[in-house]
């Protein structure tokens, strides 16, 4: 039997890589061995890493070798994987990129990662994010920034900086993060990346430590398409530790996705080119070029209108702020995390509350905790409610129309370190084109369209109906196809 | 709409937090700019969001106790903890 090293393997898709470990030409072991190495290097270099265990992680790859020579059909065999620090992983830190949760370790699984360590991945790392998910630029970590692979005088976007730069850097192949207003998808656009977030509901959130509730959704980071769907099959399924997860069949993601698109409406979002805060030229010809490609694909590409898409960073950041203040009141110094204070219970609360979170947290908690308080929550947040609401028929109507709408992830390319950490509004405008298709519950895919002429990779987002991700994710090929990033290595990746 | 200094300082308090001079008033000036730009959904007539949202029902389950995490493990991330209780400062005082 040929063998084949561990290095070149994960320069490869992880597909592969599991053929490879299920059919003993190279043990999940030797993988781990390399995945480590790495992901030394790639939080030496970029900052993307929070935690790692790797005695650990070495048993865990060591029991998916039993599993294997035992005989077992294991479908990720092997595969390493770097998980969010505000996702479980039983018996690991999870700070949440937060100084309150400071010693924090899971007492059990996500159930996501559950589901992967299932189907035989390998956990290598908990990876930095903005602290509880807040922030596109992974500038609010408590634990320092992430740079991006591509450039790293960059940001690697946020939430989900560390997840996306670990892939980017080629640490890991596979990495989770979460997506509440487009903390999977716009990281995955800076960093040259596919990522997802699912219709709401169909992958469980139990065991994410919650920011917005009605937002929150767990996500993969990949490099291409076809390793984003199988994470996909994987991780998505009813819970019954969620409530509010799906308990409908799971689309099938798994059929091969055809090369022509006879049939296919596609919407081009009209609102994009009107984006507030303005869309990058390069960005913008990207957009072009992909409808081009869609077309010459055999699609019917048009314009649709998503008419409220200009209020959607109000109406995700009153509303979500709100959930926020809400969810994060749990974080006080008495049941886990840091304590500080003496004295009353009330001191214990403020002084525990006030060194442990940041500033963009507290920010966000002081704007839910107004849009919620008498007085202002009728103009606030419940005018925002009802325009997200809103925004939810809007899309339904587009859907009468279209199959799929295309959008750019991002409306610019990764920004420089610092650009815009002294204008929370700049950054929350960011997140122009994420937020919409979150605030509806719906699926959006974002995968790598080009770069700019600076070589900075560019994303395009499919965003689709309730459980339209076997299509969003056929559409997201063709545009993989065609721009060949899946040939392109990240200047920084290490080896 | 202004975040002034006081109805700042209202809703620190409102959400158990403590702030410096210097962040109450970064915090005055940025909320206020951020609440000023999201007046904008005041554009969107009220006749547009007479619509209600059809919520989703809720699954139900069975009304029975089930299995907890253990204490011990409960224990181990607690800031102080106690005869199977976590220690918070006295809430209970005499005159």
């Amino acid at each position: 039997m040929t063998t084949i090293s561990p290095a070149t393997l994960l320069e490869g898709s992880f597909v592969a890589l599991a053929d490879a470990v299920s059919s003993g030409r190279v043990t999940a072991r030797a993988i781990a061995e390399e995945s480590l190495a790495r992901v030394e290097k790639a939080q030496r270099d970029f900052g993307a890493f929070l935690s790692t265990d790797p005695a650990a992680t070495l048993r865990e790859a060591e029991a998916v070798d039993r599993r294997v020579g035992a005989g077992e059909r294991v479908s990720l065999a092997g595969v390493p994987l770097a998980v969010k620090d505000n996702i479980n992983v039983a018996g690991r830190p999870s700070t949440a990129g937060s100084r309150i949760l400071a010693g924090f370790v899971s007492p059990d699984h996500a159930t996501c990662v559950a589901r992967l360590v299932e189907a035989g991945v390998v956990v290598v790392g908990k990876t930095n994010c903005d602290e509880f998910g807040m922030g596109s630029s992974n500038e609010n970590s408590a634990y320092g920034p992430v740079r991006n692979p591509w450039n790293p005088a960059r940001v690697p976007g946020g939430s989900s900086g560390g997840s996306a730069a670990a892939v980017a850097a080629r640490a890991v192949p596979l990495s989770i993060g979460t997506d509440t207003g487009g903390s999977v998808r716009q990281p995955a656009a800076l960093c040259g990346l596919v990522g997802w977030k699912p219709t709401y509901g169909r992958v469980s959130r139990y065991g994410l430590i919650a920011f917005a509730s009605s937002f929150d959704q767990a996500g993969a980071l990949t490099r291409s398409v076809e390793e984003g769907a199988r994470a996909f099959a994987v991780m998505a399924g009813g819970d019954p530790k969620d409530a509010t997860s799906l308990t409908t069949p799971v689309p099938d993601v798994g059929a091969a996705p055809g090369a022509r698109l006879e049939g296919t409406r596609i919407g081009l979002l009209a609102e994009a080119a009107s984006a507030e805060g303005g869309l990058h030229e390069d960005v913008k010809a990207s957009f072009e070029k992909a409808a081009e490609t869609l077309r010459a694909a055999g699609a019917t590409v048009t314009t649709v209108s998503v008419p409220r898409v200009p209020f959607a960073v109000p109406v995700y950041y009153l509303t979500a702020a709100a959930e926020a203040s809400s969810n994060l009141a749990r974080f006080d110094g008495v049941r886990y995390g840091t304590r500080k204070g003496e004295g009353s219970l009330g001191a214990l609360y403020r002084q525990t509350r006030s060194e442990g979170f940041g500033p963009e947290v507290k920010r966000r908690i002081l704007l839910g905790t107004f849009a919620l308080s008498s007085g202002y929550h009728d103009a606030y947040y419940g005018r925002a409610q009802k325009v997200r609401a809103l925004l939810a028929r809007d899309f339904a109507a587009a859907f009468r129309h279209v199959d799929a709408i295309l959008c750019p992830t991002s409306p610019e390319p990764a920004f420089a370190l610092g650009a815009k950490t002294g204008d929370p509004l700049a950054m929350y405008l960011a997140d122009v084109f994420t937020v919409p298709p979150s605030l509806a519950g719906l699926p959006a895919v974002s995968v790598p369209s080009g770069f700019s002429r600076d070589g900075l990779p560019i994303g395009m987002q499919f965003i689709g109906p309730g459980d339209g991700e076997p299509l969003l994710f056929a559409l997201a090929r063709v545009l993989e196809d065609a721009c060949g990033v899946l040939a392109r290595r990240a200047p920084g990746a290490v080896s | 709409m202004k975040i002034d200094l006081g109805l700042v300082s209202k809703v620190a308090a409102l959400a158990s937090l403590e702030l410096t001079d210097a962040e109450r008033s970064a915090m005055s000036e940025q909320l206020t700019r951020i609440v000023d730009h999201f007046e904008a959904l005041r554009d969107i007539p009220d006749e547009l969001l007479a619509g209600e949202e059809t919520p989703r029902p809720m699954p139900l389950r069975a009304d029975a106790a089930e299995a907890c995490l253990p204490s011990a493990v409960v224990e181990a991330n607690a800031p102080e903890f106690a005869h199977g209780h976590f220690v918070v400062p006295r809430i209970i005082t005499r005159d």
